[in-house]
């Protein structure tokens, strides 16, 4: 039995160690906000955070995260009027919207660590997440837009 | 906000190294061999085999210069080309100033899956420190640097035994080099007679080629 804590929320796991994080999110927590989109982290649709930091969930195995605390989109503080995701429904970001969950939490990441990104930060963070509508204009136009609501708080 | 930021994922990552230290040293000293016990010639051979890990992909793809962009050699393929995804491992050479090497790379003491899933390691993914570079350079260059307690992180013969057997109570990358997963290639040998390479360099006095 493997314990983490989800959203603020602490659960048990009876799961194999190997078991990535995003089968255990999405099949025995039923939180699929996570994507399956490439297995091998080159896509960045599965990003969540542990720790605060974003990981691919496929590459996590729930074996290394006993005690660690995950993030979803579904955990973010203020919920739908978090100023990420206002900024997303602003700019109407996704298309398909399969891999925005993960862009979002890349996103987040990224505003943590530079509250003011340059379109450079931009590209160096958010390389690894992959659209394959071609959002990537909009995404950033979102993030700049992000950063000024943080920045009037 | 952000230098706290990248301060914080810096000193988590440096946690780690300072465990096993003692148990790596007391290997260490029974890997090591009486100074002067191993020839020249000796040595020049041992370091020939030590040369072939240490230029190898998966050895030396992580060894890079102050830009900081890794190097891939995909599964399959043998020619070096830059990491994709416009990874930067930045100043702290962990990626602490954009994306960690860790996003995808875990810190974990599991076997590694098959290519193309990221290695991991039981240590936060980095790059060597930018004094250890060995990408793109010569044999002769590698063994001065390796030498060089200057560029070698203040070690002598014994402590680059003592960094091996550290490394690999850490599951770390030094070991792991020879197991990375499915479909990729390892250096030759193993990582034992790596060790005992370097023991038998470093008694012969470290001779480096011409």
């Amino acid at each position: 039995m493997i314990e983490l804590t989800v959203n603020g929320i602490k659960h048990q796991v009876d799961v194999i160690p190997e078991m990535p994080l995003l089968w255990v999110l999405r099949d025995e927590l039923g939180i699929t906000s996570p994507k399956y989109g490439c297995g091998v982290a080159q896509c960045g649709a599965c990003t969540v955070q542990i720790d605060g930091a974003a990981v691919r969930s496929c590459q996590a195995h729930i074996g290394d995260l006993a005690g660690k605390s995950v993030v979803t989109i579904e955990g973010l503080e203020n919920g739908a009027q978090h100023p990420v995701l206002q900024a997303w429904i602003e700019h109407q970001v996704p298309q398909c919207g399969y891999c925005q969950t993960g862009q979002i939490m890349q996103a987040i990441s990224l505003l943590e660590l530079h509250p003011k990104p340059t379109d450079q930060d931009i590209n160096e963070v958010m390389s690894g997440n992959l659209c394959r509508c071609g959002t990537y204009p909009r995404i950033r136009t979102a993030i700049h837009a992000a950063a000024a609501k943080m920045a009037e708080k | 906000m952000k230098s706290s930021l990248i301060a914080a994922v810096i000193a988590a990552s440096s946690i780690a190294t300072f465990a096993g230290i003692v148990a790596a040293k007391d290997e260490a000293a029974k890997d090591a061999l009486p100074p002067g016990s191993v020839s020249h010639a000796e040595g020049l051979e041992a370091w020939k085999r030590i040369e072939a890990v240490v230029t190898h992909p998966r050895c030396a793809n992580c060894h890079v210069d102050a830009k900081a962009i890794p190097i891939w050699t995909p599964a399959g393929e043998t020619k070096p080309r830059v990491h994709g995804m416009n990874i930067h491992g930045g100043e702290s050479r962990i990626g602490a100033e954009a994306i960690r090497c860790s996003t995808c790379h875990m810190t974990s003491t599991q076997a590694n899956d098959p290519a193309p899933e990221p290695p991991r390691a039981g240590i936060d993914w980095q790059l060597a420190p930018v004094d250890f570079i060995w990408f793109g350079k010569s044999g002769a260059e590698i063994c001065a640097q390796l030498k060089d307690p200057k560029r070698n992180g203040g070690r002598d013969a014994v402590g680059l035994l003592n960094h091996l057997r550290h490394d690999a109570s850490l599951s770390g990358f030094i070991p792991r080099g020879w197991e990375p997963g499915a479909g990729r290639t390892t250096p030759p040998g193993t990582f034992e007679d790596h060790v005992k390479d370097m023991a038998l360099w470093g008694a012969a006095g470290q001779p480096c080629p011409n």
